[in-house]
């Protein structure tokens, strides 16, 4: 690139030539920062021909999901570090008030011990779940052709982990009312591993791992998998423990659930420009959807059973119902009706 | 606040490892990314990271953080300040922008490397929280001196360098994508966490800060020092992984990978924090030498970590400590010379004071080296500035894609031989500056060998024309922003480093 000589002083970054209006600060740090995408002979300054090239450039470069201009992709949230930081603080800020509010009425004592028994079944073992969500969001972000998907995917993967935590807090937590295999890592282990009702969600997260594909892992991940599992825990399960009198569980749930709406507004605002750049990126989106919905579905059938147990239940076949319709709704909102058959 | 502390519950947030039931583990941990596979999975879950942080705290304290910086680079912007700077020092800070800051935003992909493809849940954790710190630095880094490019138009180089092959570019690239970039968790843990983090970025950001509040950079020195705060926390992720190297048997492993790196690390800081320090920062407000610097920070404070690690000093630990006297010395002179080559402007930092100073720190410079500041400024009073600008490229060495300058090293007594090393692989030659830099490209020349360095471009014809001018243009340098000496050649007239005299007048 050959830059002219600065007559004027500079409006914006020289790399950002051309544009009209003057970037905003989340633009002035995002924009153009991967210049290894698509770079000749291979992204990165090793042999070309080197391991990590020669991934990025089948995985990549070469994924399916293509012909688009990523640098004109935007979050809706429009996220910077400073920006996503303080906004976390002060979501942490009013999860601990939630946490102050239950503790000081000490809450957990009254819980029915059947419905401590769904929690360590269904809500204590999530743990795992979340953090394939979070490392996968991190192989996205690492994959991702711009640092606009980059940056969105790594700051989903720190939410993810900030749900995580909050469950180790309430695992702890309970323990000290309910008993101590709530806080024992195997126990929980033992649930994930072998309880027949995580099996489906377990091997859709173990499968979710190997999808490598970035363009796959994104839809995957952003649009089918974490979607689903969102509705059926920060939504539905967030549901059941209101009406089992938990509301500490119901509250850290659905306060964990505006990081996963920022989540799927990001998703589906790339979803569409990936379409609205090359049209023909409709039918891989769409094709990836349909390889991992059937995987999704299975996940919420094993874990909606568990529903039915409750003491105040529900049925699991209502779960299924509102989770599909969730998720019907997300894919009409990126893909349209033709693509949601 | 909530009632249960951190160490109540922390391990219940990094117990979520299991054994993989539907996929192999092998395909979920693929050696390319993950180099974790000469450790047994069992072997993995003993990974301990020392410093513990939870999500919450991370928010509350980096938002405090970022409050604090921001502010000061606000009040700053409002102020003369800038303009008021030392140029040799605006050279400190414009050389830093365009070199480091696409590399700290890089290296939040290598965090994230290490936070999917590393071995054991605690090590992912941490990785993760690493991949917010390098987002943040890429984008505090890019932001600050975004501010100034109405003031200095080559705070542009912050975003553009890395879309550019200028040399320096090519070999900060090179360097850093074998680090973190296009490598594999495992030596991202040692290599950059370990070696660089650890072992050298406290010189360049400790030394730097205290450097920059000297000379009155508030800016720069509020936001380095808010940034290691940062570094010495994620940094820790090498000391848990050579631990379970070392108590897995492959305590040699780790040796060879952080061999690897302290020897690149030591480059790229010679060239770019031994000119500053030496060089381009005021007589009047130097802290250390860069060699006292390298010796407290690195050679005692490294060297004991080393040791606590039963490891050992690298082979070529007498070469290195040798280059101390004379390596950045030859750099300086090659990048003072190819000065239209960089995006700073070059302070060659020779006035008469400052070379007391250089002869006081490094015995024998003006033997070696100010007898060619000699003939630069003979020909700058006789006003053939032409004869001290470049005609050519230098040599460059295949792997830390520099300057060959063992001539210098030759004249310093350090070195028997000014010719470059030699290397033939699968056909094509190869040169080298040093022992380590063939070491490491013999020792897996699958990873280097198809790489071209600018000499290699400029033989093979990517470069037209072939002169200075289709390199200046080739490597993204308008005449505006080509560099020029620092001080206007006050230095060659007496002119001094503490503002009096000629230097003052170029501001």
């Amino acid at each position: 690139m050959t830059a002219a000589p600065h007559a004027r002083p500079l409006r914006t970054w020289s790399v950002f030539d051309g544009v009209r209006r003057r970037p905003n600060e989340y633009e002035a740090v995002t924009g153009h920062f991967h210049y290894h995408f698509g770079r000749e002979p291979a992204p990165f300054d090793l042999d070309p021909d080197s391991a990590i090239n020669r991934w990025y450039l089948r995985y990549r470069e070469g994924s399916p999901l293509r012909g688009v201009d990523w640098e004109g992709f935007r979050d809706p949230s429009q996220l910077n570090y400073r920006r996503y930081i303080a906004l976390q603080h002060d979501r942490e800020i009013y999860a601990e008030g939630v946490v102050d509010h239950f503790e000081a009425l000490d809450a957990d004592t009254d819980l029915n011990p059947a419905w401590v028994g769904i929690l360590g079944r269904l809500y204590l073992p999530a743990r795992y779940a979340l953090h394939v969500l979070q490392i996968t969001s991190l192989y996205v972000g690492q994959l991702g052709p711009s640092a606009y998907v980059t940056n969105a995917a790594f700051f989903q993967a720190a939410d993810e982990l900030r749900a995580l935590q909050w469950i180790a807090y309430r695992a702890k937590s309970l323990s000290l009312t309910h008993g101590h295999d709530l806080a024992d890592s195997t126990v929980a282990r033992r649930f994930w591993e072998d309880d027949p009702v995580w099996q489906p969600a377990r091997e859709t997260l173990e499968r979710l791992l190997l999808a490598y594909d970035w363009g796959e892992a994104f839809v995957a991940l952003n649009l089918v998998v974490k979607p689903a599992l969102d509705a059926l825990f920060k939504t539905g399960l967030a549901d059941l423990a209101q009406a089992n009198g938990d509301g500490l569980t119901a509250q850290l749930l659905r306060d964990s659930g505006v990081d996963s709406a920022r989540s799927q507004a990001w998703s589906t605002n790339l979803a569409r420009h990936a379409t609205a750049s090359r049209p023909g990126n409709a039918a891989v989106l769409a094709a990836w959807e349909r390889t991992w919905r059937p995987l999704a579905e299975r996940a919420v059938d094993g874990l909606s059973t568990v529903f039915g147990d409750a003491p105040k239940a529900v049925d699991p076949a209502d779960v299924v119902a509102a989770v599909g319709a969730s998720s019907a709704a997300l894919r009409a909102s990126w893909a349209g009706e033709p693509h949601t058959a | 606040m909530p009632k249960l502390a951190r160490s109540d519950w922390y391990d219940l947030a990094r117990d979520t490892n299991w054994s993989f039931r539907y996929v192999s583990e092998q395909d979920v941990f693929p050696e390319e990314l993950s180099g974790t596979g000469r450790v047994p999975s069992e072997g993995w879950l003993a990974w301990d990271e020392p410093y513990k942080i939870t999500y919450r705290e991370y928010v509350h304290n980096q938002v405090t953080k970022d409050t604090t910086t921001y502010s000061v680079k606000n009040a700053f912007a409002r102020s003369t300040l800038f303009e008021k700077l030392d140029p040799g020092w605006k050279s400190v800070i414009l050389a830093h922008y365009g070199a480091i800051t696409m590399p700290e935003y890089l290296a939040s992909i290598g965090e994230a490397r290490m936070g999917r493809f590393g071995r054991a849940a605690a090590w992912r954790n941490t990785a993760t929280f690493g991949t917010l710190d390098e987002v943040r630095h890429g984008q505090i880094q890019a932001f600050f001196p975004y501010g100034l490019i109405g003031k200095e138009p080559r705070a542009d180089w912050a975003l553009k360098a890395f879309h550019t092959n200028d040399w320096i570019v090519l070999a900060v690239r090179q360097l850093f994508d074998d680090m973190f970039v296009a490598n594999d968790a495992l030596s991202i843990a040692l290599q950059l966490t370990f070696t660089l983090e650890t072992g050298f970025t406290n010189l360049q950001f400790l030394g730097m800060a205290a450097d920059a509040i000297k000379v009155g950079d508030l800016e720069f020195g509020s936001l380095i020092s808010s940034i290691q705060t940062d570094e010495a926390r994620h940094a820790q992720q090498g000391e848990p992984t050579i631990k379970v190297l070392a108590d897995n048997g492959q305590k040699d492993w780790g040796q060879f990978l952080i061999d690897h790196m302290f020897w690149r690390s030591w480059r790229v800081f010679a060239l770019l924090t031994g000119l500053s320090m030496d060089y381009y920062t005021p007589l009047e407000h130097r802290t250390m030498s860069f060699k006292e610097f390298i010796e407290d920070w690195v050679i005692k404070q490294f060297s004991d970590q080393f040791r606590d690690f039963g490891l050992e000093h690298p082979w070529y630990w007498d070469e290195f400590v040798s280059e101390l006297t004379w390596y950045h010395h030859a750099i300086h002179l090659g990048v003072w010379n190819w000065r239209p080559t960089v995006w700073w402007n070059p302070d060659a930092g020779v006035s008469p004071e400052e070379r007391v100073w250089l002869e006081e720190k490094y015995p024998g410079w003006n033997r070696t080296f100010g007898r060619y500041w000699d003939v630069i400024g003979d020909n700058i009073r006789g006003g053939k500035v032409e004869a001290t600008l470049p005609e050519t490229l230098p040599m460059v060495c295949n792997l830390c894609q520099l300057p060959i300058v063992r001539a210098a090293g030759v004249q310093a007594g350090a070195l028997a031989s000014a010719a470059p090393l030699r290397h033939t692989h699968e056909g094509r030659n190869y040169l080298f500056c040093s022992e380590p830099c063939k070491w490491i490209f013999t020792q897996r020349p699958e990873r280097f060998a198809g790489h071209l360095s600018l000499v290699d471009r400029f033989l093979a014809g990517a470069i037209t024309p072939p002169d200075l001018g289709g390199v200046l243009a080739y490597m993204g340098l308008s005449p505006a922003e080509q560099g020029q000496d620092a001080t206007g050649y006050a230095w060659a007239y007496g002119g001094t480093a503490n503002g009096s005299g000629a230097r003052a007048g170029r501001r």
